[in-house]
Parts: structure tokens; sequence; C-alpha cells
């Protein structure tokens, strides 16, 4: 006797459907019950089949179980009964047919209502994406700890906040209404956003885990983008933007897990499909007037992807992207992404010339970032006593060892020789 | 060959950690892996045991809450002898932990 392999992630992509599908029967103000629920059928599964093997269809398995305990959970107490016998129909379906079979589409909506559910306005952006990824992505309060660099205890209280807001809605299972959809879409966005560039720009964690982040993200954009209410131009910036990031993904990494400058990665290792996907998702966000900070994010990442080399990358459109990008998202960040594109194009004095009467904000001051960027530059222009100031301060602040490796390996080969 | 009876026993100060679902995952797996490596030993996967009340004469009180407590599910092996068996047992993920043991009793047929 064997038991059957099962799917990849089978049990966190069980978790978030089971808790989205259920969320929506008896409403998410039950949120704590429908987790626990799914947690028991999870472990009972764990266990009835590792002796007798999955069922024929599993996810039907698991529904049915976590389905009665919820149902069963509600049933107690008099003032839930009240609840369930005014809104619960659904919720508490106690004839012989049982729940309702699901289908594949409406599981897809489950999921997408339960990430605007979690995009709520009154909860901190913070506790927005750790609900999503608990709930959405099967995370548990460890693994989201270790993926968002923050302790157990934080992410419980953030956790605590949102689950507060929830357990406050309105009595009712139909969730977000329409207009809190279409209100709520920006948030969504940013979340996804958030979840993407923590697994692509941490420079502290292994390749697989960092993936994973960026995947759930992909996973959870493309059932956005699959529904008409998510079929927005920004939608399909954000997924270009993904797909675009995410072909150069494992060039970025060499094989003993350092980062790779751009212009030192093996081109031929991105992955040409992924640009391609990338490439027609933002075919399809140029549409209409919007031009949001992803469109003018995915359009960087597309002038990098389609490069030659780079050398030949048009460095003039990526700075204009770059402008456009400080007046629609003004960050300090994207002055020195121009700066540094600015040099390319321009030479390195051009580039420096970019932070003339710009005083750097105390945590730009102080990252390894912007004194790497004037290690850099200054390096290059030949003011050799400013470079070697920044580079000790560059090489103090680098947060892990694959940065400092990092900085070492580009400011020693510093084109200092360079005159452009 | 002769056959083992293995008991699961919760030990105190058990694991109260909630596995993650990528942990269950990963404990199906080494679950899978167990069984085929020793498919020839496995000869009944057993399960898991609910309350149970010990039957004596007189009858005694019960219900044995302990019984519930401590046993957690049985399965029977067959092995060459004692260690063989405790080989399997052992490599059984989620059998063997903190907070848990297996007893590995010989079946006397003859």
């Amino acid at each position: 006797m064997s038991t059957p392999q099962l799917v990849e992630h089978f049990f966190r992509r069980e978790y978030g459907r089971l808790v989205a599908t259920l969320c929506r029967r008896v409403g998410e103000q039950h949120i704590e019950a429908v987790e626990d629920a799914v947690q028991s059928a999870l472990m009972a599964a764990l266990e009835s089949w590792t002796v007798s093997g999955p069922p024929d269809n599993p996810s039907a398995w698991l529904f049915r179980v976590a389905y009665n305990d919820v149902a069963g959970t509600l049933r107690q107490g008099s003032r839930r009964r009240r609840l369930l016998e005014q809104y619960g129909g659904d919720a508490v379906d106690s004839g012989d047919s049982g729940p309702v079979p699901f289908l594949a589409n409406e599981v897809q909506d489950d999921l997408l209502r339960m990430l605007f559910v979690c995009c709520d306005e009154a909860v901190a952006e913070r506790s927005q994406l750790v609900l999503a990824l608990k709930t959405l992505c099967g995370f548990d309060v460890r693994e989201i700890a270790f993926r968002l660099f923050l302790s157990e205890a934080n992410v419980y209280k953030l956790l605590t906040r949102a689950r507060n807001r929830l357990r406050k809605s309105p009595p009712r299972t139909e969730g977000p209404s329409e207009a809190e959809f279409s209100s709520r879409i920006p948030a969504v966005h940013k979340i996804l956003y958030v979840l993407f560039t923590e697994g692509y720009l941490s420079s502290r964690q292994e390749a697989a885990i960092r993936r994973e982040l960026c995947d759930e993200a992909m996973r959870l954009a493309t059932i956005l983008a699959e529904h008409p209410m998510g079929q927005t131009p920004e939608t399909f910036a954000l997924l270009a933007l993904m797909h675009l990031h995410s072909a150069r993904m494992d060039a970025r990494q060499h094989g003993s897990g350092g980062l790779v400058l751009l212009e030192e990665q093996n081109r031929d290792l991105w992955d040409r499909e992924e640009i391609q996907v990338g490439l027609e998702w933002l075919a399809r966000s140029a549409q209409g007037d919007a031009f949001s900070r992803y469109h003018a994010e995915a359009a960087i990442a597309a002038e990098h992807c389609l490069a030659p080399s780079f050398q030949e990358t048009r460095w003039e459109n990526v700075v204009n992207y770059y402008s456009l990008l400080e007046r629609m998202a003004p960050s300090p960040m994207h002055m020195v992404n121009r700066a540094v594109a600015v040099a390319e194009w321009k030479g390195p004095a051009a580039g420096l010339a970019v932070f003339d009467g710009f005083e750097p904000p105390d945590w730009l001051a102080d990252s390894y970032m912007w004194a790497a960027v004037l290690a850099d530059l200054h390096g290059r222009c030949g003011n050799v006593e400013l470079a070697k100031r920044y580079q000790k301060l560059a090489w103090k602040t680098a947060p892990t060892p694959a940065v400092k490796q990092l900085l070492e390996h580009r400011l020693q080969t510093s084109r200092q020789t360079i005159t452009r | 060959m002769p056959k083992y009876l293995c008991m699961q026993r919760s030990l105190p100060g058990g694991d109260t950690h909630k596995p993650s679902p990528a942990e269950m995952q990963e404990m199906y797996s080494q679950f899978r892996a167990w069984q085929q490596k020793f498919q020839e030993n496995l000869v009944d996967m057993g399960g898991k045991l609910g309350a149970g009340r010990l039957v004596t004469e007189p009858a005694a009180d019960g219900p044995f809450v302990e019984v519930k407590e401590l046993v957690g599910g049985y399965m029977i092996v067959s092995a060459q002898n004692l260690d063989e068996a405790i080989t399997v047992a052992r490599g059984c993920p989620g059998l063997v932990r903190r907070g848990s043991g297996v007893e590995v009793i010989e079946i006397r047929t003859s």
C-alpha cells in the first residue's frame, strides 16, 4: 500500500481556498472559527489519508469536514443561533444533502473576495499583508514572521488587529459591496505589490523562500486579472512588472547565493518566456488614460529585459520613466535610481548633478544604498576622497553579508578609469 | 515473520505547536517516503484509538481516561525481530517525537 503524492503546496492552497469559501458562507466575522475548523480539517486529513490514502476528491473531503466543524461551532450559543436563523440559511444547511459542491470559478471568486476583505482601509497596511499571508496563502505566524523579518509577537499583534476589525463586520455573508470593491482596488494592488517586493528585493533570505512570496503575489494577481472587477490597466501593469522582474530572478543570484549586479548578469539566464508573458500584460495595460506607478515600474523592467546588453540599455527611457515615477509616487529612492540611470546615460557627473540641492532624509542618508551610489558616482568622477568616505559608510551600513560582498565587488571594480 | 504491535503513547511535556499547512505537507511527504521504504513490513496501518473502558469482573469504575489519553493509535508491522520492528516504528514521521513515544510489542501466535 502506498499513499499517492499530493500536488505541491496542496495543504497551503487548500487552507486559503477553504478559509475564503467558508468565510463567504458564514461571514468573515467568524474568521477565527473558520480558521480553527480549517486547521482541524487539515490535521484530520493528514491522519486519515496517511493511513488509508486520500479520497477520490480530497478537496471535497476537506470542505465537508471543515464545513461541518464550523457549522457545528456556530450552532452553539443562543446569540449565534439567532444570527444564523437570520442570515445563515446557507451557513447551517443541515439538510441531508449536505453542503453544495463548489465550482472552480466560484473558488476563484471566493479567494478574490477574501483578498478584498483583507484590504480593509480601517486596517493598517502591514496588518492587511499579514492577514492575507495567513488566510489566503496559508502561512502560520512563525512562517510569516520569518518571511517578513518581524518577531512572532509582532505578527500576532498585527493579525489580532486585523481580526478584531473583521469580527466587527456586519453579520452578513456577501462581504464587501460593489462600491467597496472598487474603492479597495488600489489597496489590493498595493498589497500584492508589497508581497511581491518583499520576496523580490529581500537580500536576507535564500532564493527558494523569496521566490515563494513572489509566486503567491503572482497567483493572487492573476486571479484578480481574471475577474471582470479586477480587469483594470493597473492590474495588468502590476502583472507585467511581476513577470518582467521574475524573468530575471535566477540570474540575479549566483551559485553561492550572493547577488549579481545587473551589468554582470548573464542575460542568457533570463527567462524568455516570462519576459514574453510580461510584455503581453504590459501591452494589455496600455489602455485608457491611466498611467500608474505600476506602469512606470513595468516599463523600466521592460527596458532592462529588452536591452541586448547593459551598455545598449535605452537609459534615456529609463530616466524618463523614473521621472514619471517620482511624480506619481514621490520617494527619494526613485530619485536615487534616476541618478544611477542618468549616470549611465550622460555620465557620472550628470548623475551626481541630480542630487544638487537635495538633502537626503535620515533613513536614506544612513542607508547603504545612498552611500554605495555616491561612492560609485564620486569614484567614477575621480573624487577619490569622497568616494573613499562613502565606501566606508556603505560597508558599515550593509545589512547582510550578501550585500557586503556585492558592494565590495562593485566598488573595487568601480569604473574609475572610465571617462565618459 | 513475527508480527509486532506498535502503540503510540503520549508522554508528558508534549509538543503543543500546531503544524502549519506547509509543515503538514512535509509530514505527509515524509510519511509517504517511510511507507515506501518499509512497504514489506507494514501489515496493518491500524488507526487512531478513541475512548475506551476496561471490562473487568466485577465491573470497575470507568471510563478509564488514561487509556484514551495515553495511547493515540496503533499499527501492526512484521519484522525479523524486535530490533527491526523498532527501526520501522522509529522511522515513522510523527510517531516518535518530543512528547510522544511508541511501544513495540511482539504478537505471539504460537
